[in-house]
C-alpha cells in the first residue's frame, strides 16, 4: 500500500519537475512553476509527516514489546513447556499450551468462516441480483460492526444458557467465525470485483459453463488477493480477546480437546499476567504478547509466499 | 490449480499443528525443584481428571500455590482457577459451569432482588451448598514514608486519615500514638481500590465495626472515602511504592511484594503487628454462624482481643455438599483436603496469608471429608 503511493507520488513529482525548469524563460510561466513546486514540496513534506508519524506507535510498540519480552523467547523451555504448576512468583514454564490453543482456535475458526465467507462473495458478486443480495450483503455490513463482545456475549446466551453447555473451546470458535465471515466475505468481494469481466466474457465466449469459469478464471484471478483477506481475518481473530474472557476461561495446563474444558489462548494468558505486580508473570507476559505478534507475522510471511506461488503467472 | 494450492496451505498448517501439539510438555516440575512445598500426606489419594473453578482475585495466589502443590503430587489431575471476583464466581457456579466457587463473603442467607443466594444455590446442587472458609488473608495498612518503620494506628486514625480529615503525617493524633518517631510534615496521600472489591467491603466494614463514630459510611464493596482510585490490589499496592507520604489498604501479600511499611493496629489492647499468629488469633475468635458443616466465619472486627489482628478477609470455596458428578466430586474433595493440609496452609504464610488455626482447620477438614 506505501510503496504503491510513493511510486505515484514520485512518479508524479519527476513529471512536474521538467516543466518547471524549463519555464524559467517566461516570469509569469516561472512564478506559475514556483507556486507548483512550492505545492509540491508541501505536499512531499506532509505525506513524509504522516507516514512518519504512523510509524511512531508502530515502532514503539514493537520496540517495547521487543524488548521487554525477548529474552524469554530465546529459552527453549518456552516453545516446549506450558504454564503448569507456575505460579506468579516463580520463573520458569513456557506458553506452548497458550500457542497450542491460539493455533488450533484459529484454524478452526478459518476452517468454518473461510469456505462459508468466500462462497458468500461468490455469490454477492457473480449470482446475487435483486432483493436477497441486498439483504445478504446489508447483513454482512451489519455483522462487520458487531463488536466482539457482543459475538462473545451472543454464544455464551446460545451454548450455555440456552443449551446449557459447559464453556469449551468449539465454543469460542463459533464466536470468532461470527467476527472472521465478515471480513473474509468484504475483502473477497472487492477483489472478485476486480477481476476485469473481460476475462469472464472470454471463457464464456470459449463455451465453459459459469461455474467453471469462477474455479478456473475468476478465482485463481483473485487468488493472492483473497488468501490476503483470510489472513487479515486470521490475524483479527487470533488477537481477540473479548469472546475469550467469556467463553473461554485460561488454564495453566496443554488442553488440545476442543469440546472438552478450558482452553488456554495467548490472548487469556496476557490478560492473566496483566493483572499480576510480580516480575516473572510481567515477564511472561511481555513474551506471550511478543510471541503472539511473531504468530501473526509468520502466518502473514506464509500466506506472502503461498499467494506469490499461487497466483496467475502474468 | 488454486485448489490444489489451498490443499497444500491447509496440510502444511494441519501437519504443523499437529507437530507443535505433540512437543509441548506439561511437566514444569524439573524447573522448580525446591521451590514447591508437596504435600506428602494425601498422595494416596490422587483421582485424576479435571476441575475448574472460579472467583475471589483475593486468594488467588494462595489457591495458585495449592494448586501446584496438588498437581505435584498428583500428576493426573488439572484444576484451573479463575480469579474473576467473587460475584462472577458465585454466578458461574450456579449455572453449572465450575464445579466450586471461590468468594470474600458466603453466600447470603438474607433477600437481594428477590433471590436467597444460599437457597439458590442448594436448589442447583439438590443438596446445601457448603461454605468453606480455606484461606485467611490479612489487609495491610501500608505505607510509605522515609524514615518511619514502625507507625502504629488506632481505628479511629485510619478512619480519619481515609476520610480525609487527618491531611499531614505529622498530625497531632498520629503523633500522640506514635512516641519516640519522627514524622514528616508532608501531606497524607490515600490511595483506594477504584474497581468493587471484598478488600474495600471488610477493610469499610471493620473501620465501620471499630471506629462508628469516625466512620459513619456503610460498608461497601465500593470505596466511599477520600483519595485516589487506582484498580486492584496491584495498583493501589504500586502507587504506594512510587509516592512518598502513601497509604492504603491492601491484601498482606501485595504489600510484602511492594516492600511497603505495615503499620501495627492498636484496638485498644496495645499495638498489634501484622503476621501469621496474631491473625490466627483473631481468626480463632471469629464465630460459627453457619449449621452444622457450613462453616461461614463471623469475624469480630472490634476485638479487644490482646495480640490478635483485627483486619482480616476470609475467602471460602464454595461447593456443593452432595456432587453432582461422582468422579469429580472426589476430586473437589482430595484437592481440598490437600489445601486444608497442614503443611499447605503453613507454606501460604510465606506468600502473605495467615494459616487457618487448628481449630478452625479440623473443622474444616471434618466437612471436606463429610463431602460426597
Amino acid at each position: 500500500m506505501t510503496t504503491s503511493t510513493t511510486a505515484t507520488t514520485s512518479a508524479t513529482s519527476s513529471s512536474t519537475t521538467p516543466p518547471a525548469s524549463r519555464g524559467g524563460a517566461s516570469t509569469d510561466l516561472g512564478h506559475k512553476a514556483r507556486g507548483r513546486a512550492f505545492k509540491d514540496q508541501l505536499a512531499r513534506v506532509v505525506m513524509w509527516g504522516a507516514f512518519l508519524l504512523a510509524l511512531v506507535p508502530l515502532v514503539w510498540i514493537l520496540w517495547t514489546v521487543g524488548s521487554k519480552g525477548y529474552h524469554l523467547l530465546l529459552d527453549a523451555q518456552w516453545w516446549g513447556n506450558s504454564q503448569r504448576g507456575i505460579t506468579a512468583r516463580r520463573e520458569g514454564g513456557g506458553a506452548v499450551h497458550a500457542i497450542q490453543g491460539t493455533l488450533i482456535q484459529g484454524l478452526t475458526t478459518a476452517l468454518i468462516s473461510v469456505p462459508i465467507g468466500i462462497l458468500t462473495a461468490i455469490y454477492l458478486v457473480e449470482y446475487g441480483r435483486g432483493r436477497l443480495a441486498k439483504v445478504v450483503s446489508f447483513m454482512v455490513d451489519i455483522l462487520t460492526g458487531v463488536p466482539s463482545i457482543v459475538a462473545g456475549l451472543f454464544i455464551y446466551a446460545l451454548w450455555v444458557t440456552t443449551f446449557k453447555f459447559q464453556r469449551v473451546g468449539f465454543a469460542v470458535c463459533l464466536a470468532l467465525v461470527l467476527l472472521m465471515i465478515p471480513v473474509v466475505v468484504r475483502s473477497t468481494e472487492e477483489m472478485l470485483k476486480l477481476v476485469p469481466n473481460e476475462l469472464r466474457e472470454a471463457s464464456y465466449a470459449l463455451g465453459v459453463p459459469k461455474w467453471k469459469t469462477i474455479m478456473r478464471v475468476v478465482l485463481p484471478t483473485a487468488f493472492s488477493g483473497i488468501v490476503t483477506g483470510v489472513l487479515l481475518g486470521l490475524a483479527r481473530v487470533m488477537g481477540e480477546t473479548a469472546p475469550l474472557l467469556i467463553l473461554g476461561p485460561y488454564t495453566k495446563s496443554i488442553a488440545n480437546d476442543l469440546f472438552g474444558g478450558l482452553m488456554p489462548t495467548l490472548p487469556t494468558m496476557i490478560n492473566q499476567d496483566r493483572t499480576e505486580s510480580l516480575q516473572p508473570a510481567v515477564d511472561r507476559m511481555w513474551a506471550a504478547a511478543l510471541t503472539l505478534i511473531l504468530l501473526v507475522l509468520l502466518l502473514n510471511i506464509a500466506g506472502r509466499v503461498v499467494s506469490r506461488f499461487g497466483s496467475v503467472k502474468k | 490449480m488454486k485448489i490444489q494450492r489451498f490443499g497444500l496451505l491447509a496440510s502444511v498448517a494441519v501437519v504443523g499443528s499437529l507437530a507443535l501439539t505433540a512437543c509441548g510438555s506439561d511437566n514444569n516440575t524439573g524447573a522448580t525443584a525446591g521451590g514447591s512445598s508437596s504435600g506428602g500426606s494425601s498422595s494416596s489419594d490422587c483421582p485424576t481428571g479435571t476441575l475448574n473453578a472460579e472467583g475471589s482475585s483475593a486468594q488467588k495466589n494462595a489457591i495458585d500455590e495449592a494448586i501446584s502443590a496438588f498437581q505435584d503430587t498428583c500428576s493426573g489431575a488439572t484444576i484451573n482457577y479463575n480469579p474473576t471476583g467473587s460475584g462472577a464466581g458465585i454466578k458461574q457456579f450456579l449455572a453449572g459451569q465450575v464445579d466450586f466457587a471461590g468468594s470474600d463473603s458466603a453466600l447470603k442467607t438474607t433477600e437481594k432482588d428477590g433471590k436467597i443466594e444460599a437457597d439458590e444455590a442448594a436448589k442447583f446442587c439438590g443438596s446445601p451448598a457448603w461454605n468453606l472458609p480455606m484461606v485467611t488473608g490479612p489487609i495491610a495498612v501500608s505505607y510509605n514514608v522515609k524514615g518511619v518503620d514502625k507507625l502504629v494506628l488506632t481505628p479511629e486514625v485510619i478512619a480519619n486519615i481515609f476520610n480525609g480529615k487527618v491531611t499531614t503525617w505529622n498530625d497531632a493524633s498520629i503523633a500522640k500514638i506514635n512516641s519516640g518517631v519522627t514524622l514528616p510534615s508532608e501531606p497524607i496521600k490515600v490511595f483506594f481500590r477504584s474497581d468493587e472489591s471484598g478488600t474495600t467491603e471488610n477493610f469499610t466494614k471493620y473501620l465501620n465495626a471499630a471506629a462508628p463514630s469516625a466512620w459513619t459510611a456503610e460498608p461497601a464493596k465500593a470505596w466511599t472515602g477520600k483519595g485516589e482510585g487506582k484498580e486492584k490490589s496491584a495498583g493501589v499496592a504500586g502507587a504506594v511504592k512510587s509516592t512518598e507520604g502513601g497509604i492504603t489498604y491492601a491484601e498482606w501479600s501485595y504489600a510484602k511484594d511492594n516492600q511497603l511499611g505495615i503499620a501495627q493496629i492498636d484496638n485498644g489492647a496495645g499495638a498489634v503487628e501484622l503476621n501469621g499468629e496474631t491473625v490466627g488469633k483473631a481468626i480463632a475468635t471469629a464465630k460459627a454462624d453457619g449449621e452444622g458443616n457450613d462453616l461461614r466465619l463471623k469475624l469480630d472486627y472490634a476485638t479487644k482481643e490482646a495480640g490478635a489482628y483485627p483486619i482480616n478477609l476470609v475467602t471460602y470455596e464454595i461447593v456443593c455438599s452432595k456432587g453432582k458428578d461422582a468422579a469429580k466430586s472426589k476430586l473437589t474433595k482430595a484437592f481440598l483436603k490437600s489445601f486444608a493440609s497442614k503443611e499447605t496452609q503453613a507454606s501460604l504464610e510465606e506468600i502473605g496469608y495467615a494459616p487457618l488455626p487448628d481449630e478452625v482447620r479440623t473443622k474444616v477438614a471434618a466437612a471436606i471429608d463429610a463431602l460426597s
